[in-house]
C-alpha cells in the first residue's frame, strides 16, 4: 500500500507542478469569493445589518458574515477535495490508462490516498486564499483551540475522502463527471448549512443534511473557529462525522471494487 | 437565405449531438430549481418583515417573483455556454478544422449555433418559471403584448451572448477558466439574486458589463412594475448598443482567430 | 490545374521554459515546394514522418496560410480567394476524428452539405447517393460511434466528396484499414482520378498504393523536394539492380565454371548454393539479364526447374534513397 501511495503522490505531483491545473485553482477560489461578496453586500447593502431573530437562535450567534464565510470557505474546500479524489478513476479511463493501472497488483487504497493527500496540498492552498479573502470582508476568527482543531480537521478530511470513493464509483456508473459532481455539489450546497442555517428548509430537506459531512463539518469548524464557547454538542458531531465517514468508506470500497468489475464489460462490450 | 440553411443544420446537429442524453436536463433544470430554492432561502436569516430595507429595492412579498425571473433569464444565458463548451469538443474531434474548409460564414456559424441550441436548452425551465410565477401571483404588467416582447428581447440578447461565448470558447483550449471569468460572476452580479440598485459603486460597474443586467431591468420593469414601453425606451436602447458591440466582437474575434489558426495551424489563442 | 510555387511553411513555436519565461523556436516544416497537380491525375506525396506531408496539404486546402509562395487553383489565387477555393476543394483524413461521432452518417453528411450551401432535394439526393457509393446504405442511420474504422473512414470519403470538389487531398486514407476494405478505397481513388476527371493529392505510408495508383510522385525531406517523376522512372534511377532467382538440375564441376565465366564476362554478379532441389544461383546485374541467362542454358541444354525476376518496387527505391541519403 506504501509503495502505491508514494508512487501515486510523485505522479500527481509532477502533474500539478507541470500544469498546475489553474482554472479550478481560480474557479474554486472564485465560488467560495462569491459566495462571500454576496453575503456581504446583503447584509451591508440591502439589508442594512438587520438579522432575522431566528437566524440567531439557529446558529447561536449574530454574526452572520463570519457565518456564511465559513460557509463559502468550507463549500470550496469540500468540492475542491471531492473533485480531486472522485475524478481519479474516470480520468485514467478516459486517458486510456485504467486497464494498465487494474493490470497492477497494487493497492487501489493507496492509490487513491495518494491522490488525497497530494490533493489535500491543491485544496488547502484554495483553502487559505479564500479564508485570506474573507478576512477583508469581515469573517472573524477566534484563537482558534488547536488541540480540537486538528483531529476535527482530519475526521472532516476522512469523511470527505471517503464521501469521494463513494462519488467515484458513481461517476465510473454513469460515465460521467460533469453531471454527477454537479449535481452533487448544488444539493451539497442546499443543505449543508452554507449560506443559511438549514433548520429553514422543511424537515424532509434536513434528513439530506445528515448525510452530508459538510454539514457537520461547518458545525465543528465555525464552533472551534468563530465561536468561542465549546459544548458538549462539538464532541457529538465529531463522533458522527467519524461515524458518517467510516460508513462512506465502506459504501465505496465495496462501490468501486463492483465497478472495476464492470467497467471492462461495458468498456468493451 | 444562407442563414436558415446554417441555422437549420446546427438545429438539426445539436439536437443530436448534446441532447440526446437525457441527463443533459439535470443541468438544465434540476441544477436551476434547486439553485432557485437556495437562492430564496439565502434570504432567510435576514429580516424579512414589512419592516425590512429590502423594500427599498424590492417589495417583501414580490421577492419570490423576482428571484424567479432572476433565475429564468440567467437559464437562458447559461444554458448556452454549456452548448459554447461543445467547441472544445468539435476542436479535439477535428470537425471544427472540417467546418473552417467549408466556405461557410463563420460568424454566421456561431451565432446560429447559440440560436439552435436555446429552444431545446431553455423550454423546460421555462414551463417550471411560468406555473412558479403564477403559483405566486403577483404579477403586475402594463399591456400584455409586452410579455412576448420581453420574451423576445431575451432570447435575442441569449442569442447575441451564447455566439460570443462560442466565439471565445472557439479558440481557448481551457474553457473552465473562460467560464470562471465570463459566467460565474454574471450570476453574481447581474442582479439574478439581488437588486443591482442595492450595489456600491464597484459592484455596479461589474454588473452592468453583463448584458444580462439589462435585460433583467428591462423583464422585471415590465412584469413586475408594470412599466409601459415608454419607460423602458432608454435600458432598451442601452441594451442595444451593448449587443451591437458584442455582435462586432464576435466578427472581429473569428476573423482574427482563422487568421491565428491558419499561420500557427493551432486553433488556441489563449 | 493546381499550382503551387515554393511553398514555405514556417512554425513558430512558443516553448515554456520556467514558469513564465517562453522561448521561440522556427520549424521549417515546407520549405519552398514547388507543385502542381492536373485535373485527371493522382500525384503522390512521400516523405518520413515530420517530412512536412500534412502540413503541405493543409496549406493547399487553405486551413494553413503559407509563410510564403503562391497557390492557385484553376487560375484562382488562392490566398486571395478562400471562399471561392473552398467550394473546388475538399480535404480527407486517415483515422477516425473529424466527424460527429453521436450523429449517423446521414446526419453528417446534412451537416456539412449545409455549410456548403446545398439544401432540399439536391442535399438529399447528393447525400443518398454517397452513402451508396461508399456502401454505407444500410447502417446510414445508426450513430457513428458504432462504427467500426473502416466504416468511418469511408464516411469520411463521402463527407469529403460531399460538394463534388474538382481537387481532393488525402491524408493518410488507408490508415489502418484491412486490405480488402483498402483496395476497395484504392479503387474508388483510381475512379474519381480517371472517371469524374477530378485532381487527386495522395499522401500514404503505404508504397505499393502509392506506386499502384499515383501518375507523378513528390518525395518530400525536410520540407525540400528531393525527387519529382513517376513511380516507374523513380524505380528506374534509383534501383538499377535487377535480381535473377534460377534453380535447375545440380550442375557438374565444368558446366559451372563455365557458366561462371560467361556471367562473369556480362557483368552479372552470380551466388550459388546447392539445395534438396537443385543448384540455386542468385543473379544480380544493372539491367534485365533475363534473355541473356536463358540464351546461356539453350547453348549447353541445362534443365531449368524454376525461374523467378524479380522486379524492384518504390520500396526499394525510398529505402535505397534513404539509404544513400544518410551516406552523404
Ligand atoms: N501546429 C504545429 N505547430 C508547430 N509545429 C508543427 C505543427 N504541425 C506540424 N509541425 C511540425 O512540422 C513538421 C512537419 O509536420 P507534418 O505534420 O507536416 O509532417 P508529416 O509529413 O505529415 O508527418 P507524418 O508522416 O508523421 O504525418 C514536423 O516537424 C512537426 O513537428
Ligand atoms: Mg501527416
Amino acid at each position: 500500500m506504501w509503495t502505491a501511495f508514494s508512487a501515486t503522490f510523485k505522479r500527481q505531483l509532477v502533474t500539478m507542478r507541470r500544469a498546475y491545473p489553474w482554472s479550478f485553482f481560480i474557479g474554486h477560489i472564485l465560488d467560495g469569493v462569491y459566495i462571500t461578496i454576496f453575503a456581504f453586500l446583503s447584509y451591508h447593502f440591502i439589508f442594512q445589518g438587520e438579522l432575522n431573530e431566528r437566524f440567531v437562535s439557529y446558529t447561536g450567534t449574530s454574526d452572520y458574515l463570519s457565518y456564511v464565510i465559513m460557509g463559502g470557505v468550507f463549500n470550496s474546500f469540500t468540492v475542491s477535495l471531492l473533485m480531486i479524489v472522485s475524478r481519479m478513476l474516470i480520468t485514467e479511463m478516459r486517458e486510456g490508462t485504467l486497464e494498465a493501472l487494474l493490470l497492477t497488483p497494487s493497492s487501489r487504497l493507496g492509490y487513491f490516498l495518494g491522490a488525497a493527500v497530494q490533493g489535500l496540498m491543491r485544496s488547502g492552498i484554495e483553502w487559505v486564499t479564500i479564508i485570506c479573502i474573507g478576512l477583508f470582508f469581515g469573517l472573524n476568527l477566534v484563537s482558534a483551540h488547536l488541540a480540537l482543531l486538528i483531529p476535527i480537521l482530519a475526521a472532516f478530511c476522512f469523511a470527505i475522502f471517503a464521501q469521494a470513493l463513494v462519488l467515484g464509483s458513481f461517476m465510473l456508473a454513469f460515465r460521467d463527471t460533469y453531471i454527477t459532481q454537479n449535481t452533487l455539489f448544488v444539493v451539497m450546497m442546499l443543505v449543508s448549512g452554507v449560506s443559511f442555517p438549514p433548520e429553514f428548509l422543511p424537515q424532509w430537506m434536513q434528513c439530506l443534511s445528515r448525510i452530508m459531512p459538510l454539514y457537520y463539518g461547518l458545525d465543528l469548524m465555525r464552533a472551534v473557529m468563530t465561536k468561542a464557547q465549546l459544548s458538549f454538542a462539538i464532541l457529538q458531531n465529531l463522533l458522527l462525522l467519524v461515524a458518517l465517514g467510516i460508513l462512506y468508506f465502506f459504501i465505496g470500497i465495496i462501490f468501486i471494487k463492483q465497478m472495476e468489475k464492470s467497467v471492462f464489460e461495458k468498456h468493451f462490450g | 437565405m444562407n442563414l436558415l440553411n446554417v441555422i437549420w443544420a446546427e438545429m438539426k446537429k445539436s439536437h443530436r449531438h448534446n441532447f440526446n442524453n437525457r441527463l443533459m436536463y439535470f443541468s438544465l433544470f434540476v441544477w436551476p430549481v434547486i439553485q432557485f430554492v437556495d437562492s430564496y432561502y439565502a434570504f432567510k436569516p435576514f429580516n424579512l418583515g414589512q419592516d425590512s430595507p429590502l423594500s427599498r429595492f424590492v417589495p417583501v412579498e414580490k421577492l419570490g417573483l423576482f428571484l424567479i425571473t432572476g433565475c429564468l433569464a440567467y437559464i437562458f444565458f447559461w444554458s448556452l455556454v454549456q452548448s459554447a463548451w461543445m467547441m472544445g469538443y468539435e476542436r479535439e474531434q477535428g470537425t471544427l478544422e472540417i467546418i473552417l474548409l467549408t466556405p461557410a460564414p463563420r460568424t454566421l456559424v456561431m451565432f446560429s449555433r447559440a440560436a439552435a441550441n436555446l429552444l431545446e436548452a431553455v423550454w423546460l425551465f421555462s414551463i417550471f418559471a411560468v406555473l412558479t410565477i403564477l403559483f405566486m401571483g403577483g404579477l403586475h404588467v402594463a399591456h400584455w403584448w409586452l410579455i412576448p416582447i420581453a420574451v423576445v428581447i431575451l432570447m435575442l440578447s441569449a442569442i447575441v451572448w451564447g455566439g460570443f461565448l462560442n466565439t471565445i470558447f472557439l479558440f481557448s483550449r481551457d474553457a473552465g477558466f473562460l467560464y470562471t471569468i465570463f459566467e460565474a460572476p454574471m450570476a453574481f452580479f447581474s442582479g439574478v439574486r439581488m437588486p443591482v440598485m442595492a450595489f456600491p459603486l464597484w459592484a455596479k460597474m461589474i454588473a452592468y458589463a453583463f448584458p444580462l443586467t439589462f435585460v433583467l431591468n428591462i423583464l422585471r420593469s415590465i412584469v413586475l412594475d408594470g412599466k409601459n414601453l415608454s419607460a423602458i425606451f432608454q435600458p432598451l436602447l442601452e441594451l442595444f448598443l451593448i449587443l451591437l458591440c458584442l455582435i462586432i466582437a464576435s466578427f472581429i474575434l473569428v476573423r482574427y482567430a482563422e487568421k491565428h489558426a491558419k499561420e500557427t495551424g493551432n486553433l488556441t489563442l489563449f | 490545374m493546381l499550382e503551387a510555387k515554393k511553398l514555405v511553411k514556417y512554425y513558430t513555436m512558443k516553448e515554456k521554459s520556467g514558469w513564465f519565461a517562453r522561448k521561440k523556436q522556427q520549424i521549417k516544416a515546407v520549405n519552398g515546394l514547388d507543385l502542381t497537380i492536373k485535373r485527371g491525375e493522382i500525384v503522390g506525396l512521400l516523405g518520413v514522418n515530420g517530412a512536412g506531408k500534412t502540413t503541405t496539404i493543409k496549406m493547399l486546402s487553405t486551413l494553413l496560410a503559407p509563410t510564403s509562395g503562391t497557390l492557385s487553383i484553376d487560375g484562382i489565387d488562392a490566398l486571395q480567394q478562400p471562399e471561392a477555393i473552398k467550394r473546388r476543394i475538399n480535404m480527407i483524413a486517415g483515422g477516425e476524428r473529424m466527424l460527429y461521432w453521436r450523429l449517423s452518417a446521414r446526419e453528417n453528411l446534412m451537416y456539412f452539405g449545409r455549410l456548403y450551401g446545398l439544401r432540399g432535394s439536391a442535399l438529399k439526393n447528393q447525400c443518398d447517393e454517397l452513402i451508396k457509393k461508399v456502401g454505407l446504405a444500410e447502417s446510414a442511420d445508426r450513430p457513428v460511434e458504432r462504427y467500426s474504422k473502416g466504416m468511418k473512414q469511408r464516411l469520411q470519403i463521402a463527407r469529403g466528396l460531399i460538394n463534388d470538389p474538382d481537387y481532393l487531398f488525402l491524408d493518410e486514407p488507408t490508415l489502418g484499414l484491412d486490405a480488402p476494405v483498402a483496395r476497395q478505397l484504392r479503387g474508388m481513388v483510381k475512379d474519381l482520378a480517371k472517371k469524374k476527371n477530378k485532381g487527386i493529392l495522395l499522401t500514404s505510408h503505404y508504397l505499393e498504393e502509392v506506386e499502384e495508383l499515383c501518375d507523378h510522385v513528390y518525395i518530400i525531406e525536410k520540407g525540400h523536394l528531393l525527387l519529382h517523376d513517376t513511380p516507374t522512372r523513380i524505380i528506374q534511377t534509383i534501383v538499377k539492380d535487377r535480381i535473377l532467382l534460377v534453380v535447375m538440375d545440380r550442375l557438374t564441376q565444368e558446366d559451372w565454371t563455365w557458366l561462371r565465366q560467361e556471367l562473369d564476362n556480362r557483368g552479372i554478379h552470380t551466388q550459388k548454393n546447392e539445395t534438396d532441389e537443385g543448384t540455386q544461383l542468385d543473379m544480380t546485374a544493372p539491367f534485365d539479364l533475363t534473355a541473356q541467362f536463358i540464351a546461356l542454358t539453350h547453348q549447353r541444354n541445362f534443365h531449368l526447374l524454376r525461374l523467378e525476376s524479380k522486379k524492384p518496387n518504390l520500396e526499394d527505391a525510398i529505402i535505397r534513397l534513404a539509404e544513400e541519403r544518410e551516406l552523404l
